[in-house]
């Protein structure tokens, strides 16, 4: 007789297996919205007042005011006001959609639309797992948050400053980030923006990677923006979308709100703040070169009135979250928010909470690109091995929450209730047999055993399973194949590169 | 993968092993159809069973206990070894083989929630066991009448409901009135109770699950079976 499959699940082939693929994000479900179209309009006039009379603060960078004045804004000093057409003449140049490379072809991003990119936490200086606790970042530790990207199926790009590798020097940190990004994963990554020459460093390594030809046509390095907030942009973060909008490559604006301090403590003052900072670094790519891909950002959090620490996952960031969305959308533009965000110090009950609360009404407005979506502790200060596998967890139960209900004739189950009837369990019937594997999602991580059984294997809390987990997740990494040729090349600048900045050498040109 | 197997051409160990794997991926008909050679090579029934479809049912409830496979594979896989059984059971009666055990369950009067009995129930006669399940909402009487007729080693009773629990404790109480409360072995289960309400009621044993249940019957048939030995 004819055996059929062998059922592959079998305990001891399930330890060879390999990198997951990555599992796309498309919303289905309809958006949740906070604010009527009148309350919109009310926003975007206010914000244009404040363009229009309070102007913009650009500190240290005369060719942005130059460029400012060049195109029709008023430039008095440092500081720049433009009216609503001049702005939004530029702003509707701005893709609503756009395409970023990634070293895996099936892992090429999407951003705009229904699509939502999952990407990890960015810029703490410190780890902290349940080993060690907190202690300063390393190269080593970027290495490892490297890898457990590429490990998770949830997150679709490889983001940026995973950690700040403290035990190299600043100002080679990028190169050795880059040249991580690049070869322990195949997701798109994030380009640097602590100078314009870090942000050359980061186009000339997607050109070796790449081809400059290609990544001319579609954007491959994502640069992380800021505005200043209140109303300000300074050297640094203009100099890195100038080099990236030159390059034609992508950029996210970003301005950065702990509301009741960088911006006033209404939500409506701050929303209207945060939409004239975005749309004035978006109006400045565009006047650079028309058509460069931006994606409207928002990161706002408030103020603690008695401490000064900054909240997460509150009432009034979650309104403005779903705020920002819809005024991203009117601009028809991609968006940019969210996270699992906590100020705890460690995956407890506050984490759990605080992140669920952020990261549902992330999901739920239609946000495209989810920075700090895995690993966020301590208001962003720490990125937590525990808390990333934690998270991950999360983002599974996102990515099959958006796909909606199915109503298809089969999803409706007739022969299952013509097979049971009434009192008896739908476990043995044949439409389960069809669909058990996929029916429900499969928790990774969170455990659903009994008291006893919990009790016998060592009352592992979710804290202590993750443990477990991201260790497991690095044993079983394997790094993506590159072609030995171009890690040569990217290799050779990064020594290159090092070398002059070590030697206080200008910058030069890469012949490659 | 698919493979074209000749059965005939095997050992009888190694059709053990594929009637492992033939349990273990749910197939019916071809668990059928090993038993059916290995019984052709004059292999004693007895045998059949313990080496071939209780050795095979015993990985299947490991690999549940452990989270391994779903549900619905189990309950496959039980069903395969019952096919098995059926071909088995009136020849280990012919050849007087002693029986792995047999237990009368059932869901205790007041209560109606009898998913988590079933599958307990299923589990066992896939470890081997002959079953007779009563059903739901059963009296005393109703047990008591069961134990008698059927002449059981275990007695299974389970409850959902906090204000069922008590009823097994007068099962129990009517087991010892009618002298029949050391023929048997009494495992409960159901998901308010515990260790403790076990112990309080006098059942022998509490099982947390269908894979404990199973286990724990085990545990239970090898000792009477040394005593039985030794006596």
């Amino acid at each position: 007789m004819k055996r059929r499959e062998r059922r592959s699940r079998r305990r001891d082939t399930g330890s060879a297996r390999g990198v997951p693929a990555v599992i796309p994000i498309i919303n289905k479900l309809p958006f949740t919205e906070v604010l009527d179209d009148n309350g919109v309009q009310a926003i975007h006039q206010a914000s244009m007042r404040l363009l229009k009379e309070t102007g913009i603060l650009v500190i240290d960078y005369p060719p942005a005011l130059e460029t400012f004045r060049k195109h029709g804004a008023k430039v008095d000093g440092e500081m720049v006001w433009i009216d609503e057409d001049t702005l939004m003449h530029f702003v509707q140049q701005a893709p609503a959609t756009f395409s970023q490379l990634a070293r895996n072809p099936t892992n090429t991003l999407t951003i705009g639309g229904r699509n939502t990119i999952f990407a990890p936490v960015y810029g703490p200086p410190f780890v902290a797992d349940l080993d060690r606790g907190r202690r300063e970042a390393t190269l080593q530790d970027f290495h490892n948050f490297a890898k457990l990207t590429q490990m998770t199926p949830y997150l679709h790009a490889a983001g940026g400053t995973l950690v700040e590798p403290q035990d190299i020097p600043v100002a080679e940190r990028h190169l050795d980030m880059l040249l991580a990004h690049i070869t322990l994963t195949d997701k798109a990554f994030m380009g640097s923006v602590t100078s314009a020459d870090n942000a050359r460093d980061s186009v000339t390594m997607a050109q070796i990677l790449f081809g400059a030809d290609a990544i001319r046509q579609t954007p491959a390095v994502l640069g992380l923006i800021n505005a200043s907030s209140p109303l300000r942009f300074d050297d640094r973060m203009l100099g890195a979308l100038e080099v990236y909008a030159r390059a034609g490559q992508a950029a996210i604006i970003t301005p950065f709100i702990i509301a009741g301090a960088m911006s006033p403590v209404t939500m409506a003052a701050t929303l209207a703040q945060q939409n004239a900072e975005a749309l004035f670094g978006i109006c400045y790519a565009q006047m650079l070169n028309p058509g460069t891909p931006v994606i409207y950002g928002s990161f706002l959090a408030n103020i603690d009135m008695r401490s000064g620490a900054p909240c997460f996952g509150t009432p009034e960031n979650t309104l403005a979250l779903y705020a920002g969305a819809q005024l991203a959308r009117y601009y028809n533009l991609p968006y940019r928010s969210g996270g699992n965000f906590t100020a705890s110090r460690i995956p407890d009950a506050q984490a759990g909470y605080e992140s669920a609360s952020t990261l549902w009404p992330t999901v739920q407005a239609g946000t495209n690109y989810v920075l700090h979506a895995a690993g966020w502790l301590e208001g962003g200060l720490i990125s937590g091995y525990e808390k990333f596998v934690l998270d991950s967890e999360m983002l599974g139960i996102m990515a099959r929450y958006v796909q909606g209900i199915s109503l298809e004739e089969d999803d409706f189950a007739w022969d299952a209730f013509a097979e049971v009837g009434p009192g008896n369990h739908f476990l043995g019937s044949a439409h389960t047999m069809r669909h058990y594997e996929t029916a429900f999602y499969q928790h990774q991580v969170f455990s659903m055993d009994n008291y006893e059984k919990w009790e016998e294997e060592g009352k592992e809390d979710s804290y202590k399973k993750a443990n477990a987990v991201w260790k497991q997740m690095l044993k079983n990494y394997q790094a993506p194949p590159i072609d030995p040729a171009v890690a040569e090349a990217l290799n050779a600048f990064v020594e290159h590169r090092r070398a002059e900045i070590r030697a206080g050498k200008p910058r030069s040109d890469w012949p490659g | 993968m698919t493979e074209e197997l000749d059965l005939t051409t095997l050992s009888v160990e190694e059709l053990y092993e594929v009637m492992g794997d033939d349990l273990y991926d749910g197939y019916k008909e071809e668990v059928v159809e090993g038993v059916k050679e290995a019984l052709s090579r004059n292999v004693a029934p007895y045998d059949v069973l313990t080496s071939g479809l209780v050795a095979g049912m015993e990985i299947v409830g490991n690999d549940f206990r452990d989270g391994v496979l779903f549900v619905p594979e189990v309950l496959m896989a039980a069903n395969a070894m019952k096919a098995g059984m059926a071909v088995l059971r009136p020849l280990l009666a012919e050849t007087g083989a002693p029986s792995v055990g047999k237990m009368v369950i059932g869901t205790v009067k007041g209560d109606i929630h009898d998913i988590g009995k079933n599958l307990v129930a299923m589990m066992m006669e896939g470890a081997g066991f002959d079953v007779i399940n009563l059903g739901i909402n059963q009296s005393a009487e109703n047990f008591i009448a069961a134990v008698k007729e059927h002449q059981p080693t275990f007695v299974g009773m389970s409850a959902l409901l906090t204000t069922t629990m008590p009823y097994m404790k007068v099962i129990i109480d009517a087991l010892k009135e009618e002298g029949l409360r050391d023929q048997v072995t009494v495992l409960v289960g159901g998901a308010p109770l515990n260790e403790a309400f076990a112990e309080a009621i006098e059942a022998d044993a509490y099982c947390r699950d269908a894979a404990v249940a199973v286990e724990t019957a085990k545990k239970f048939a090898a000792i009477r079976r040394q005593r039985a030995a030794a006596s």
